[in-house]
């Protein structure tokens, strides 16, 4: 049951990644160039996820999880859905696209998400690091 | 017996005429389905606004939603510990009981913890509460969902009204409290939990 619940979070969370990643412009998120196609895959992912939760056993019965087991395991699915979803975005884009080299003005803890609009998780720290050995230098 | 027991009698009444809307209660009943949906929906405000000055606006509140979430649980816990009365299936009233108890056999399961305040009702009146502050279209839809999930908790007979109407105000009082008075004074802890965020790249 706790890995059904970590899986229906796991996967549905990359599905709303994908979906808000377009209005944000959160573009090292995507895994499509097309959004139409990425808001497809979004939709999908979440139904899919919600479908086969609640059809694949019974589960309206009395279970163990506790609240706090229950918080536990939504964050670290939504953590690591997060995670592979940018590392995915990255793969795929190094793979499919050449992006500029530019470095990305200001600090990271100021920026945060900002920066995937410009680059990759991968692209970000990668200049993060070129800044800070430039610093050193 | 608690004030408004007769609403239970008539509210399981329905249950088992239409098998269709029987499913559609035992889904948004469940204990995952719609607090999964809400905290989806907290995640995708977390992610999903252009600018960077209405994210951190957005992120701020959804701080304060969990903060509130927390804290209404651990205030259900606590009123847990003093037996108000027990589930309309447990009962000494025999119609109200066997009424509720074919409901919640039907529509759900017989959960064994206390049946006031409502649980499903205090963290998601919380959350809706918590987001309304900040993004009023996302916490009506919030607002929406709550009602729905402590419906369909109300129809399965495994509630009084009154025990989903007291989690709906420990929610909304704690969340207004957390948004409004405590959180406010707890800067800069907020602002730097946000930062440290950031150079994690998620927020």
């Amino acid at each position: 049951m706790a890995l059904d619940y970590f899986l229906l979070v796991f996967i549905a969370a990359i599905g709303v990644y994908q979906i808000v990643a377009i209005p944000a412009g959160l573009k090292g998120l995507w895994f499509f160039r097309q959004p139409k196609v990425q808001y497809a895959f979004g939709v999908l992912a979440i139904i899919g996820a919600f479908g086969w939760f609640y059809t694949s056993a019974e589960r309206n019965f009395q279970h163990t999880i506790e609240g706090s087991q229950q918080l536990l395991l939504f964050l670290g699915a939504i953590i690591s859905a997060y995670f592979i979803t940018a590392i995915l975005a990255s793969i795929i884009q190094a793979a499919v696209c050449t992006r500029g080299d530019t470095p990305i003005k200001g600090k990271q803890h100021d920026l945060g998400m900002e920066t995937l609009k410009t680059t990759t998780l991968f692209g970000g720290i990668l200049s993060s690091l070129r800044k800070q050995r430039e610093k050193g230098d | 017996m608690p004030p408004l027991s007769g609403w239970t009698l008539w509210i399981t009444g329905f249950v088992d005429k239409a098998p269709a809307l029987d499913h559609v209660m035992g889904f948004l009943a469940n204990d995952f389905i719609v607090p999964v949906a809400i905290a989806l929906i907290l995640l995708g405000l977390w992610v999903g606004h252009r600018d960077l000055g209405r994210r951190e606006q957005i992120q701020k509140a959804i701080m304060n939603a969990s903060v509130a979430i927390g804290i209404s649980t651990l205030v259900v816990r606590i009123l847990n510990m003093s037996d108000f009365w027990p589930r309309p299936f447990l009962v000494d009233d025999f119609v109200i009981r066997e009424s509720a108890r074919y409901a919640a056999q039907t529509v759900f399961y017989l959960p064994r913890d206390p049946s006031f305040p409502s649980n499903a009702a205090t963290i998601s009146f919380a959350a809706a509460t918590g987001v309304w502050f900040s993004h009023r279209k996302a916490g009506a839809v919030l607002y929406f969902l709550a009602f729905l999930w402590v419906f369909a908790r109300f129809y399965a007979g495994i509630h009084f009204a009154i025990d989903l109407a007291g989690g709906a105000m420990i929610g909304v009082v704690t969340s207004i409290m957390i948004s409004k008075v405590f959180m406010p004074r707890t800067e800069p802890l907020p602002t730097l939990a946000l930062k440290v965020g950031r150079f994690l790249y998620i927020a």
